[in-house]
């Protein structure tokens, strides 16, 4: 609490500092926190009875003159009790100041970069503090949010080294995909775009995963993260707000007993794959028992008996034998070498920080890796008492290697289903021959997979800058005014390349991808607070907002290379060169009054006009208003009891608009760089000296397109027991998403592929709960544990009239995930046919298996709740930090379990392998609409599990996606100041740190079940096909502050 | 104090100088692509029409189906089996390439070229020509399929399905069509054709194009119900494709960029050619029809088995087998979409069957010259030659089929039209679909207990158009199958 009051004066002494008298006696002091002696900054000293007054500085230090001596002083601070010191006969007056339970309240960061007491708000933030983002540090910082904040659900898409991780802000409001919050950093909105590279263009096909915008944040570098999460918090942001917004406020510069600081944090990580399938190790590759050493994926050859057979690859004569743990052979051990070191200071002047960091990782995919370089600098400056400036510059440099790829139809594809039970995969070993062969490929098709990651190259090299800078003007204590300009700065440059003599590619191709974003964001806002008496309180505040984002993107795609690596297009007989760009400008006014009755009222209007580049000239404008109101009860009603020591009720009501992406409107035709066919086999134009336009397949919307429209309602509650050792806060929310302005998937038989209109309606409702409890606090040891508890049921109340089915996101073997009127977003795909009263499935007499019936819904794609369970030990200098993570209800259709089992590669697949099948909760028709049970035997066991997907009909591989994840653990130890003695060194830390120790619970076999195909960029949850492993990461963290 | 106002004052002045230069209007004003254009030149659409459209059924129908009809033993993830290759991304990207990129660009050149009058009736009747030509290939794949209602998004969002019948007709309507407005372009004025990579603005050859194609379409109609025979008989008196000059095909140049599939699929997957890295052989079917047949040496080369040895269906052949030849598989390799040949074999059959007068074994060997004429050096870029007098020494071999039953005719008329379809899939297709010649059994390990009949319809579309029918199972005969 006392850092948290530290952060509070610290912003009290910038706004309300005044000019100490230069005149008669001067009085000085130290004001320190009764609690745990440490200084206290920013505090108000005033003379009683006067207006003579000052404020304590950042060491908790005050000088004042008074003109007599005598007289008492009186200091305040929020959340502080008054404290009256009489002067008497001294020239120093220390006071010790205690905490006030009743007026005890947080400041939280809120819209806009403002802060504000929580007891005002009326509606629900929440937030996770920088130490606990610094438990177990990840590539990706919103993996650190998983289990921590209400509200939000976080997916990792994938154990790809920089991959993608999406977030979901109270549920899914948005048909379109919208369903992205904003992230703000440090005031300024920053891109956490999903930019997929393929040469498809697709995220199935050969997706390779390079991690959304937002990734580069680095955890060493924030104070804090607060998730704004209904549209009453978000709306002064507009309409790029409707999905929540993630505010990200870095660590600023401070002075530490009056002396610069240094930090040094390190820590070294082992990851090793999360989860591996079940393997059997009975059966040898090949096919119905026949063993074949040219198989490459399949196990159903003959019984393993150590019979003497032609291995593969070697084609040596060897007994026949199991490799239980061959995919110990391909994957690998991965590290991850975290260092960050901090320079920072600060006085009343100003303060800066440094900070630079470097996160080196190899991952579990031979020859994958990852470096980046982060470098931020911050400063602010005081230059009187009216006018302040703070400015932020960061520098991240991500370079990667050997992604992993996705999906299918692509030759770099390597999976865990294709772990042959007889192969040694040693002998892929090695891949490459002297004149640049592949070598070790089975079949014509087939690729060496230790090639595919060694000599196909994926290789990102990622610059990001962001830089903010804003200035303060005071002109009055009142009255202020701020202008903040950001701009974030992204070259994104991929290279893909398939070496000459890769299966599919054997002719050498590569790929550049140049990719460039920016933002622009400038924020002018002025605010006003006057005190309208002794009960009320008014404060204003207006301003613009101008944003423009830009995209350009430049594409090379080279084939048929002459020499091989040389990635030059003057070696390539075939060069198309492809064009991206897009731009879009949003301008905003904004305002919002809140009054404030005695501290435990306040009601807050806000209202905001966007006009969008995006959307039709007469639709282009569009406002929305919100209101909030936050009443403490406790105060209301002069609770004073030890038992509920603060309540507060809060409702708040919005509406935000929305607008959309860039050329949505009109008819275009585009020239055509290549006519394209299956296995990437095209076509350049021009072609035979003529060029090619093709009409667009999005049939646009014209003139006619309105905004999207939001409407939020929420209600909570925070209740503190107990002096605040139990915090229970509680939400109910509910949000009306209607016109939707979405690409409509159309039959293609129209003509169009999509058609962007305003249709449909999302209804998302939920509550969240957090219940944050200090179980123990004694001297020596606490034990805090919070629960957090999520729901979030988005519903689609309709769509398009006359449509019953939007396409949310598609897959390959006809699953699909679809919007259907009624119900949350759905599986879909091919049933088993089935006789209608029993439920039962109708088998084929044919052959014993089942038989494709109609398409159908399967269920919902989304939790029905998620929950965090995280614990805080602290014994001396003991810190033990657990969080579980568990999700409820779900679905996912997992290709790769599947593949597992028609492979034969599988446990499932080993038992009665030589042994029949009945499929006995089957049935047989007996033709005349009548059944009867079934009794036609599955010919092999082969047959079986290849025969679970007859017509694409995917049920047997779809399942509840529900699971229980021990996500977190940290360990770390203080050293005592008694062991570090006098010297520069103010503290030493270390620990433990781990992610991901264990799948404590999960009805999906064989793979993490939290893996999906599409990644942060779509909102395809509950599809996963190929996905590179997740990992469980184990490592020793060291911090040293001086 | 002042001197803080002023720097305040200049820093806002600057932010808003820099970040908004002009008015807000302007700001916003920039919702234009600058990248595509708001109208292109027929001559530019049709160009990607026709090469997209060739080399996706290139690589889908070809590349992936050849071993349906057993042009060939094997090819990779091939549907011949039935289940969910027959369906799934094969339908979802053929399907998606003929509507929407195919129809919906002819559509709009149409549309505008009868808006400009008869100048451009070129333009609408090649445009008409193409769609009915992709109808065709819609309605051989999936049978029923929107037809009256597709296109007009506006007025049907979710097009019903028509029946084969119904687009059958519709075809002959659409070559009826095209052929009134090439029968009514002036004499002078034509707008230019220059986007024509087919008959390069030649109407004449395009109106027997149409009129060809509507004899195809009426031959299929005429499997179920032959009321159509009197329109069958007023087409062979319309010009149709009756030389090799007149064959309708897209030609590759073979150049880097401008190859054919099948051989970039040949590169794509390994060192060489066919011959050498042996992915496609000859299957046994048409080995054996081709035995005597000098197009079995422009087609295949031999294995060291000797005798043109083929591979068993669903087998890659290797070099002990025989396997197609480099005069098939190349770089410059036309994709043809229509050949005399084609023409003449129906008139044979239709005289076999009575329903027009001609001399059977005359007209079948006339085609067979044909095809035998065209692969032995009619063809762009043949890499092997057959002389005027080996032709006409092999067609001389040819027993006499005047004297045979019906039957036995139509066998030979049958296999003859089989041959003639060679590396043309949906002609293929449709020709053992139609006739039953030669007898094409299910592929071992068929999940089918027949030839693959017809493809499962596009995902997207059984998804987004609730008006889809039911899907049949995939050795379910089609309508004009009778």
């Amino acid at each position: 609490m006392s850092k948290l009051l530290r952060i509070l004066c610290t912003a009290a002494y910038v706004l309300y500092a005044v000019i100490a008298y230069s005149q008669g006696t001067r009085i000085s002091g130290r004001v320190t926190a009764a609690d745990d002696g440490s200084p206290l900054p920013g505090v108000n000293v005033l003379l009683k009875g006067t207006t003579i007054g000052t404020a304590t500085d950042s060491d908790g230090r005050y000088a004042l003159s008074i003109p007599t001596p005598g007289g008492s002083l009186l200091f305040s601070f929020i959340g502080l009790q008054t404290t009256e010191a009489e002067i008497g006969e001294r020239t120093v007056v220390d006071v010790s100041m205690i905490s006030d339970a009743t007026q005890l309240t947080e400041v939280v960061v809120t819209a806009l970069g403002i802060e504000r007491q929580s007891r005002e708000l009326g509606y629900a933030v929440s937030g996770v503090k920088s130490e606990d983002l610094l438990v177990a540090r990840e590539s990706n910082i919103l993996n650190q949010l998983q289990g921590k904040v209400t509200g939000v659900t976080i997916t990792q898409s994938s154990g790809n080294l920089g991959g993608s991780t999406k977030i979901l802000v109270r549920g899914i409001t948005s048909l379109s995909g919208r369903n992205d919050p904003l992230w703000v950093l440090d005031g300024v909105p920053i891109n956490n775009a999903h930019d997929n590279t393929s040469t498809q263009n697709n995220r199935i096909t050969g997706n390779r995963d390079f991690a959304n915008g937002a990734s580069v944040i680095n955890p060493d570098d924030v104070e804090s993260i607060t998730v704004l999460k209904g549209a009453a918090a978000t709306a002064l942001y507009g309409s790029r707000a409707a999905a929540g917004v993630i505010l990200v406020t870095t660590k600023k510069g401070k002075a530490s007993q009056g002396k610069a600081t240094v930090t040094f944090n390190s820590s070294l990580r082992f990851d090793n794959l999360f989860r591996t399938p079940d393997y059997q190790n009975q059966y040898a590759g090949g096919s119905f028992f026949k063993y074949d050493s040219s198989f490459v994926a399949s196990s159903w050859g003959e019984r393993i008996e150590g019979q003497l057979v032609t291995e593969s690859l070697t084609g040596n004569v060897v007994p026949l034998q199991a490799y239980p743990d061959n995919i110990n052979d391909f994957y690998r051990q991965g590290k991850s070498l975290i260092n960050n070191i901090s320079f920072s200071d600060g006085n009343e002047k100003g303060d800066y920080r440094l900070s630079v960091s470097s996160l080196n990782q190899t991952g579990i995919l031979p020859n994958a890796a990852l470096d980046r370089l982060t470098a931020s600098f911050n400063a602010g400056m005081k230059h009187s008492e009216k006018l302040k400036s703070r400015f932020g510059l960061q520098y991240i440099n991500t370079q990667s290697q050997g992604t992993g790829v996705q999906g299918a139809n692509d030759p770099n594809i390597f999976g865990v289903t294709s772990f042959v039970r007889s192969t040694n995969y040693n002998n892929y070993k090695p891949w490459i021959d002297a004149n640049g062969n592949q070598l070790g490929t089975a079949g014509p098709t087939d690729n060496n997979p230790f090639w595919i990651q060694h000599e196909n190259k994926n290789e990102r090299d990622d610059e990001r800058f962001l830089a903010n800078f804003e200035t303060t003007y005071n002109p009055i204590q009142s009255l202020s005014f701020t202008a903040r300009v950001g701009y974030d700065f992204d070259n994104d440059n991929r290279l893909i390349t398939n070496r000459v003599g890769t299966r599919s590619r054997a002719t050498g191709d590569f790929l550049i991808d140049k990719i460039k974003r920016t933002q622009a964001n400038v924020d002018i806002i002025g605010t006003y607070f006057k005190d309208l008496n002794q009960e009320f309180n008014l404060k204003l505040l207006g301003g613009f907002n101008y944003n423009k984002r830009h995209f350009s993107s430049e594409t090379l795609f080279s084939q048929n290379l002459a020499v091989p690596e040389l990635f030059n297009p003057a070696n390539a007989s075939v060069n198309t060169p492809t064009r991206g760009f897009a731009e879009q400008v949003l301008l905003g006014v904004f305002g919002e009054a809140s009054l404030s009755y005695k501290n435990w009222a306040t009601l807050s209007l806000t209202a905001r006009n966007d006009w969008s580049s995006t959307l039709p000239v007469d639709n282009r404008s569009y406002f929305y208003p919100s209101a909030s109101l936050a009443v403490v009860l406790t105060d209301a009603l002069d609770i004073k009891s030890n038992v509920l020591n603060y309540a507060k009720l809060r409702i708040s009501g919005a509406q935000v608009g929305n607008d959309t992406g860039p050329y949505q409107l009109d008819f275009q035709f585009f020239p055509v760089s290549q006519a394209t066919g299956q296995y990437s086999l095209n076509v350049n134009f021009p072609f035979a000296g003529r060029l090619g336009f093709g009409a667009a397949n999005t049939l646009p919307a014209g003139s006619a397109l309105l905004p999207e429209k939001t409407t939020n309602y929420e209600f909570g509650t925070e209740l503190q027991f107990f002096n605040s050792r139990i915090v229970l806060d509680a939400a109910y929310f509910y949000s009306s998403n209607t016109d939707q302005i979405i690409s409509l998937t159309i039959p293609p038989s129209t003509g169009f592929s999509a058609r962007v209109l305003n249709a449909g309606e999302v209804v998302t409702s939920g509550v969240e709960i957090s219940l944050d409890a200090s179980v123990v606090k004694t001297s020596n040891f606490s034990w805090n544990s919070i629960v957090n508890f999520s729901h979030a049921e988005s519903k689609v109340e309709r769509l398009a009239p006359g449509l019953d089915r939007f396409l949310i996101a598609s897959e390959f073997n006809n699953i699909q995930v679809v919007a259907v009127p009624g119900k949350e977003y759905q599986l879909f795909g091919t049933s088993y046919l089935r006789d209608e009263t029993s439920g039962r499935i109708i088998i084929n007499p044919q052959d014993g298996l089942p038989q494709a019936g109609p398409l159908k819904t399967f269920g919902s794609v989304l939790p029905d709740f998620t929950m965090g369970f995280i614990n805080n030990f602290s014994f001396k200098g003991f810190t033990l930090s657990t969080t579980i993570d568990w999700r409820s209800g779900g679905l996912i259709s997992s290709t790769t379990a599947g593949t597992l089992w028609s492979n034969g590669n599988s446990t499932e697949t080993a038992i009665n392998r030589e042994g029949s099948y009945i499929i006995t909760a089957g049935v047989l028709a007996n033709g005349d609409g009548t059944f009867r049970d079934n009794d036609i035997p599955v010919r092999t066991t082969q047959t079986f599990w290849q025969g679970l997907t007859p017509g694409g009909a995917a049920e047997s591989q779809i399942f509840d996606a529900s699971f229980v994840k021990f996500r977190e653990l940290g360990l770390s130890y203080s050293f005592p100041k008694s062991l570090i003695g006098n010297t520069f060194v103010k503290g030493i830390q270390v620990g433990i740190e781990a992610r991901n120790l264990a799948l404590l619970y999960s009805k999906v076999p064989h793979i993490d079940p939290e893996a999906t195909l599409f990644g942060a960029g779509a909102d395809g949850l509950g599809v996963e096909r190929n996905s590179v492993p997740s990992t469980r990461s184990i490592g020793f963290n060291l911090r040293i502050t001086l | 104090m002042k001197s803080m106002t002023k720097y305040f004052i200049v820093v806002m002045a600057m932010v808003v100088i820099l970040t908004i230069p002009i008015s807000c209007s302007d700001q916003l004003d920039i919702n234009t692509n600058p990248l595509t254009a708001s109208s292109a030149d027929p001559n530019v659409v049709l160009p990607f029409v026709i090469v997209q459209y060739s080399n996706r059924k290139t690589t889908e129908i070809g590349l992936r189906m050849m071993d349906v009809w057993q042009h060939i033993s094997n090819i990779f993830n091939s549907p011949k089996g039935g289940g969910n290759a027959a369906g799934g991304f094969l339908s979802g990207n053929f399907w998606g390439m003929l509507y929407p990129q195919a129809i919906k660009n002819l559509v709009l050149v149409e549309n505008e070229a009868k808006a400009k009058g008869v100048t451009n009736n070129n333009i609408a009747a090649v445009a008409i020509t193409l769609r009915a030509l992709v109808f065709y290939d819609i309605t051989a794949c999936w049978e029923s399929a929107p037809f009256t209602q597709a296109m007009n998004g506006a007025q049907f969002p979710s097009p019903e399905f028509d029946d084969q019948e119904t687009i059958l007709n519709g075809i002959v309507d659409l070559c009826d069509e095209a052929m009134a407005l090439i029968d009514a372009m002036p004499a002078t004025g034509n707008a230019l054709l220059t986007g024509d990579l087919i008959y390069n603005g030649d109407m004449t050859l395009w109106r027997r194009f149409a009129n060809s194609l509507k004899l195809r379409v009426l031959m299929m109609i005429r499997n179920k119900d032959t009321s159509v025979d009197t329109e069958i008989a007023a087409t062979l008196g319309q010009p149709l494709i009756e030389t090799n000059a007149h064959a309708a095909m897209l030609k590759y140049s073979g150049t880097a960029g401008n190859v054919n599939a099948w051989l970039q699929l040949v590169t794509a997957f390994g060192t060489g050619s066919n011959e050498t890295t042996n992915y496609c052989g000859p299957s046994p079917v048409i080995r054996d029809l081709l035995e005597g047949d000098p197009r079995l040496e422009l087609w295949c080369v031999d294995g060291t088995n000797g005798n043109y040895e083929a591979s068993d269906i669903g087998i890659f052949p290797n070099a002990t087998k025989a396997r197609i030849s480099n005069n098939v598989i190349r770089g410059n390799l036309p994709d043809a979409w229509f050949l005399p040949a084609e023409v003449t074999l129906y008139r044979a059959e239709l005289a076999a069957k009575g329903v027009i007068a001609g001399n059977v074994n005359d007209l079948y060997r006339q085609g067979v010259t044909l095809s035998l004429q065209w692969w032995g050096g009619a063809i762009p870029g043949a890499q092997k030659t057959l002389t005027p007098t080996e032709i006409s020494n092999y067609v001389n071999s040819l027993p006499d089929i005047t004297g045979l039953t019906q039957n036995e005719q139509l066998q030979a008329i049958g296999e003859e039209q089989y041959l003639q379809t060679f590396w043309m899939p949906i002609e293929a297709w449709t020709h053992v679909r139609r006739t039953k010649i030669p007898d094409i059994q299910a592929a071992p390990g068929s999940t089918i207990t027949t030839m693959l009949k017809r493809l499962q319809w596009s995902p997207t579309e059984v998804s987004a158009n609730p008006n889809n029918p039911i899907q049949q199972l995939t050795d379910v005969p089609m309508w004009f199958e009778n």
